[in-house]
C-alpha cells in the first residue's frame, strides 16, 4: 500500500442537502458530498470518484440530478469552479446503453457535439484529434448500429467530453460487460483523466470492485436505521459511509485489486451494505 | 429447403427466389386450370385488360387517378407532420387526439360538407382525400413520435441542446426514416378512398370510375383486371419507397433482424 503525494484545491461539484421524492415518496434524501479538484505533483492528474449503491436504490435518479436535467426536491447541486447550478449540458452524461444519434455518422455524432462548444472549423480539429485519441479514425464514417460495444462505448464518451465543461458521468459503464471490455473502460477512463488536469469522471455503479480500483474517493448511498432500528426511508450518505481511497493508499495503483489492503476494504463495504440493506 | 419452415431463418437468396417463383407459378396454375364458373379466367382477364386499355382509357385514368392522389398524399402529409409535430407543445395535444379519431368519421357523409366548403368537383375530391389520409398520417406519425425515450431526449440535453434543439434532432431528424414509413404504408388509404370518391364526382374520370363502370355492367374479368392494375401499381410505389428509405436514410435497416 503506497501513498502518493497529492493534494486537493478548489470544489468541482458539490452536492449540498440532496433530496428526491416522487408522488411523494422519498427516493433520495439530504445528501452531501463535494468533489475536489485534486493535484498531484508533475503530472495532469483528473479525479476519478465513485458512488455506490445497489440496484434500485436511485442511483439513475442521483445521476440525472447530477446532469441537472432534473432538479431535486431539495437541495442544490454546484458544478465547475465557478460552482455553478447543474444545467443540462454542463455535465457530460453517459448513460448505461450509450445513446448515440442513430441518424448521424460516428463523425457527425462527435462533431453535432463539438460544434456546440467550438467554431465550425475547430469543432473539426478537436472531432479528428478524439477520433484519434479514442482510437475510431477508421470507423468514422460508420452508423452507431454498426459499431462495435467497445467502440460505441468509446464514442459515447467522446461525444459527451467534446461538450461538457470537464466533468463526466457514467452510468453503470461496467453493467453487462466481459472481462477483456471492462478493461477497456477502465483504460478510458484513465486516459480520460490524465488528459486534463481538471478533467473528473464520476462513476456511478453497483460494481463494487472495478469501481473502488479507479476511483480516488467513494462514496456510498445506503439506508440508515432510527434509533427504534426502523429503516429511515430515502437512500442516503452517511458520514461513515465516504471513504478517502487516495488517503488511505489505494488511489492510482496500477494493479490495486491485487492488493491484500485493497480486498480487505472491499470486504469492508460488502458488509457496510449487508448491514444497511 | 428446411431453412423456410424454421423460425426466424434466413434462407439462400437462390432458394428463396425460386420458392417465390414457385408460389406464384402454383397460383397460375390453379387460376388456369381451377374450373370455377364464376370467376373469369386468366386469359379473359387478361383480354379485358387490353380492351380497357384500348378502348376505355385505363392508362389516362390510372394517371389521372394516381396524379390526384399523389398530389393528395404530399399535402396530407405536411398537414400530418405539423400536426404531429405540434403535439411536443401541450396546447396542441388535443388537435391531434381528435385528427386522430376523425379516421372513424365516414367519407360518404364528408363529401356532402365538403362539396358545401369548396367550389369545383376536383377541389371535393382532392379535400376529401387529403382529409382521409391527414387523419390516417396523424395516428401513424405521432404513435411514431411517441416511441421516443428518455434517454434519447437525456442524450440530446446532455450535449447542451434546448428543448426545441433536442426536439428536432431526436424527434425530427432521428425519426423521418419512420415517418416516410408510415407515409408508405398509409399511401394504400390513399387507393382505397380514391376508388370510392371517384364514383361520387363522375366529371373528372379516373380508376375509380372505371372499376365503378365494370361492376355495375358486371365485367367480372374488368373488374379483376383493374384491380390486378392497381395491385401492381401499389407494389410498384411500395417499392419506390422502399427505395427511397434506403437513399435517403441508409441507416434505417441497419438494426433490423
Amino acid at each position: 500500500m503506497t501513498t502518493h503525494t497529492h493534494a486537493y484545491k478548489d470544489p468541482v461539484l458539490t452536492l449540498n442537502g440532496v433530496s428526491m421524492s416522487f408522488n411523494n415518496e422519498l427516493v433520495l434524501r439530504d445528501i452531501n458530498a463535494q468533489i475536489l479538484d485534486i493535484t498531484r505533483p508533475k503530472m495532469h492528474q483528473g479525479q476519478v470518484v465513485g458512488f455506490y449503491g445497489r440496484s434500485g436504490i436511485g442511483k439513475s435518479v442521483l445521476c440525472r440530478i447530477m446532469a441537472g436535467l432534473i432538479p431535486p426536491s431539495a437541495g442544490t447541486v454546484e458544478v465547475g469552479l465557478a460552482q455553478q447550478p447543474a444545467r443540462p449540458g454542463m455535465v457530460g452524461f453517459v448513460q448505461q446503453r450509450y445513446p448515440l444519434f442513430d441518424h448521424r455518422t460516428l463523425y457527425d455524432n462527435l462533431l453535432v457535439a463539438a460544434e456546440r462548444k467550438h467554431a465550425p472549423e475547430v469543432a473539426r480539429q478537436h472531432v479528428e484529434s478524439y477520433l484519434e485519441r479514442f482510437c475510431l479514425a477508421p470507423h468514422h464514417k460508420k452508423y452507431p448500429a454498426h459499431l462495435s460495444g467497445g467502440q460505441r462505448q468509446r464514442a459515447a464518451i467522446a461525444q459527451q467530453l467534446l461538450c461538457s465543461e470537464h466533468l463526466i458521468l457514467l452510468d453503470e459503464p461496467f453493467s453487462g460487460l466481459d472481462v477483456a471490455m471492462i478493461d477497456e473502460v477502465k483504460r478510458i477512463i484513465v486516459e480520460v483523466t490524465t488528459m486534463d488536469e481538471l478533467n473528473t469522471v464520476i462513476i456511478v455503479s453497483h460494481d463494487i470492485v472495478t469501481t473502488t480500483a479507479l476511483a480516488d474517493r467513494l462514496w456510498l448511498l445506503g439506508y440508515e436505521h432510527d434509533a427504534a432500528g426502523a429503516l429511515v426511508p430515502g437512500a442516503t450518505i452517511s458520514p461513515q459511509h465516504q471513504y478517502n481511497l487516495a488517503e488511505m493508499g489505494l488511489a492510482w495503483h496500477e494493479n490495486v485489486e491485487a492488493e491484500p489492503e485493497f480486498g480487505q476494504f472491499v470486504e469492508h463495504i460488502k458488509n457496510e451494505i449487508r448491514v444497511s440493506a | 429447403m428446411k431453412t423456410l419452415f424454421a423460425p426466424n431463418a434466413q434462407p439462400p437468396r437462390l432458394l428463396f427466389t425460386t420458392m417465390v417463383a414457385g408460389q406464384v407459378a402454383l397460383l397460375l396454375l390453379v387460376w388456369l386450370f381451377y374450373p370455377m364458373q364464376l370467376f373469369p379466367s386468366l386469359g379473359e382477364v387478361f383480354r379485358s385488360l387490353g380492351d380497357l386499355i384500348t378502348t376505355q382509357g385505363l392508362i389516362q385514368e390510372l394517371w389521372a387517378s394516381m396524379t390526384t392522389a399523389l398530389q393528395a398524399l404530399a399535402i396530407a402529409t405536411v398537414l400530418a407532420l405539423g400536426i404531429s409535430y405540434l403535439t411536443a407543445l401541450p396546447f396542441f395535444r388535443p388537435i391531434a387526439y381528435a385528427a386522430s379519431k376523425m379516421r372513424y368519421l365516414t367519407l360518404t357523409g364528408l363529401t356532402f360538407f365538403m362539396a358545401l366548403m369548396v367550389s369545383s368537383g376536383h377541389q371535393v375530391k382532392l379535400s376529401v382525400l387529403i382529409f382521409g389520409a391527414t387523419v390516417y398520417l396523424v395516428t401513424g406519425m405521432t404513435s411514431v413520435i411517441l416511441t421516443t425515450t428518455q434517454e434519447e431526449m437525456d442524450h440530446a440535453r446532455t450535449l447542451g441542446m434546448g428543448e426545441w434543439r433536442s426536439f428536432w434532432e431526436v424527434v425530427v431528424l432521428g425519426k423521418l426514416d419512420e415517418m416516410l414509413e408510415v407515409v408508405r404504408q398509409n399511401f394504400a388509404i390513399i387507393w382505397t378512398m380514391i376508388t370510392l370518391v371517384e364514383t361520387l364526382y363522375q366529371s373528372e374520370g379516373g380508376i375509380g370510375l372505371l372499376l365503378y363502370k365494370q361492376n355495375r355492367y358486371l365485367h367480372l374479368d374488368g373488374v379483376l383486371a383493374i384491380q390486378l392494375v392497381i395491385l401492381a401499381t401499389g407494389a410498384a410505389q411500395d417499392y419506390v419507397f422502399v427505395l427511397l428509405r434506403r437513399v435517403f436514410f441508409p441507416y434505417s435497416s441497419l438494426g433490423t433482424a
